[in-house]
């Protein structure tokens, strides 16, 4: 057994550092690209899935299909398939991307649709009784509530999204595994590389969680975390700025 | 002041109970279904400058239908609602203004207060300042601060509405729609969701309020609360209005459905 540990050349892994750092870094390139455009993307499906006939239908219909799609499929089609169809070349890069927010948008959007559901009636209300303008109502008070709810599910999606750019190396994408395999096909030590690949997922899921908890932290009200307190601290002081006016313009009375 | 179901809408005349001020509301045949079943039957209402008038009834009487349709946030499915010069028609009319208009003359307090929690009280009093009427920031937050002032919650500014009691929070929201500076305030049952020793500090602003001489709608429940600032009282029942009067009206009421329900409340 001590042998069979020891006949694995785990110092592999410390001397292709620096190219499994750069298919780590493509793969939170192309993951990070994906997620900005995805919540907008997801934003707009949900709208158009809470609106009206047919729009609604389409939305939904798009929804429902590209959710059981999986990541594999979607990067060939997205690669080969609309190259031949549409006649536009993706780099690698812009395919893996376009592929990720195929599918995450529609994920995101159920996200949202959930997120802006749960928002009371009252703040729509009480926004337009307020005299704004409904799209202003939907900007400055239901959307920042609803993000606050989606964020978490939005962070579980950007680590699904990482994990979803592994399967880019049949395009060629320079990801993990990627590398990992290129590894391999030298050196002929699956254990310790493929562990490796594992542990630098592992590491990112980690990462992300310990983001999205600073971020609903930030977003928390009152806010809370070392973030918070900074934003807070000069908000609080242009606060008690326009408070110690105000007193001293009326205590002048 | 004028009130009265759409039966019998001619024959009170305009006769006023106040005789101050011109007609801030205008409500004319009001009628409001939702799906099969009407709840406004075609209410007639007048509110004149300075005015105060209590709107009171069992609940499902259409009261606080009544009161959001003259902010739009119930659209009637018959009927005009017209304050000071702006006029929302009836559907298809040529009257039909914006709503977004008419509601800039019109302030409104919830049951719910509906604060916006991700909003210190202070921006919660800025944001409509600013998104609604492009006050600039500076300006805004000195004119939600006096707001928050009127309503003696200046030292909590910063404070997030998780952070306030039942109480300040529905006063956060009086400093928001006065803010605002309204022609006429709505408050739709605004102690209704508070513990019972909250209730005191929201009907003291609600009686500042009332003497600084804003045009005021209220439904409320609170009878003794209405009894002193209701220049015209309406009691409603059933989509209509049963009965109104002015002051004195709640010891002088002569419909025995009037009646029954204060004996009830009272």
């Amino acid at each position: 057994m001590t042998h069979l540990v020891a006949s694995y050349d785990w110092g592999l892994i410390w001397t292709n550092k620096a190219a499994f750092l750069h298919g780590l870094e493509t793969a939170l390139e192309v993951s990070a690209v994906a997620i900005v455009i995805s919540v907008v993307v997801g934003l707009l499906l949900a709208l158009a899935r809470m609106g009206k006939p047919p729009l609604s239908w389409l939305a939904a219909a798009y929804i429902n299909v590209f959710r059981g799609v999986p990541a594999l499929v979607s990067v060939i089609w997205v690669y080969f398939g609309w190259s031949l169809v549409l006649g536009i070349n993706f780099s690698v890069f812009q395919a893996g991307v376009i592929a990720l927010v195929l599918l995450y948008g529609a994920f995101i959007s159920e996200i949202y649709r959930a997120a802006l559901e749960a928002i009371p009636r009252g703040q729509r209300e009480a926004g337009l009784a307020l005299g704004l303008h409904p799209i202003r109502v939907f900007v400055r008070v239901i959307l920042p509530q609803a993000t606050k709810i989606a964020v978490p599910n939005i962070g579980s999606m950007f680590i699904g999204m990482v994990k979803d750019t592994s399967t880019f190396t049949v395009i060629g994408l320079l990801e993990v595994v990627r590398v990992t395999q290129n590894i391999n096909s030298l050196t002929f030590q699956p254990f310790p590389l493929y562990t490796a690949a594992a542990g630098i997922y592992v590491v990112v899921a980690f990462a992300v969680d310990f983001l999205v908890r600073a971020m609903e932290r930030l977003l928390a009200t009152p806010p809370s975390g070392p973030v918070a307190r900074a934003v807070n601290a000069r908000q609080r002081r242009r606060v008690q700025a326009v408070v110690q006016r105000v007193e001293a313009i009326s205590g002048a009375r | 002041m004028t009130t009265d179901s759409a039966p019998s809408a001619a024959a009170a005349g305009h006769a006023t109970s106040t005789g101050s001020g011109d007609v801030v509301v205008c409500l004319e045949g009001i009628r409001k279904s939702f799906g099969q079943t009407e709840v406004l039957h075609g209410v007639d209402l007048t509110v004149h400058s300075g005015e105060h008038v209590v709107i009171f009834g069992p609940s499902g009487s259409g009261k606080s239908t009544l009161l959001r349709t003259i902010n739009l946030l119930e659209e009637p499915s018959a009927g005009s609602v017209r304050v000071l010069d702006k006029e929302y028609g009836p559907a298809g009319g040529k009257r039909r203004g914006s709503p977004v208009e008419l509601r800039r003359l019109v302030g409104m307090v919830f049951q719910q207060f509906n604060l916006f929690p991700h909003l210190t009280a202070l921006n919660n009093v800025t944001l409509a300042l600013r998104s609604a009427q492009k006050v600039k920031r500076d300006e805004a937050e000195e004119r939600a601060a006096h707001a928050l002032r009127q309503v003696g919650l200046l030292r909590f500014a910063a404070r997030y509405p998780a952070e306030l009691s039942g109480g300040q929070q529905q006063r956060v929201a009086i400093a928001r729609a006065l803010s605002l500076d309204p022609k006429v305030m709505l408050f739709d049952e605004p102690t209704s969701a508070l513990d019972p020793e909250l209730v005191g500090e929201v009907l003291t602003v609600m009686r500042k309020v009332a003497e600084s001489g804003m045009t005021m709608v209220v439904v409320t429940h609170e009878l003794s609360f209405a009894r002193e600032i209701g220049d015209y009282n309406v009691f409603m029942d059933e989509g209509v209005i049963a009965e109104s009067g002015p002051r004195g009206f709640f010891d002088e009421c002569t419909n025995p459905r009037t009646k029954q329900f204060m004996a009830a409340v009272l």
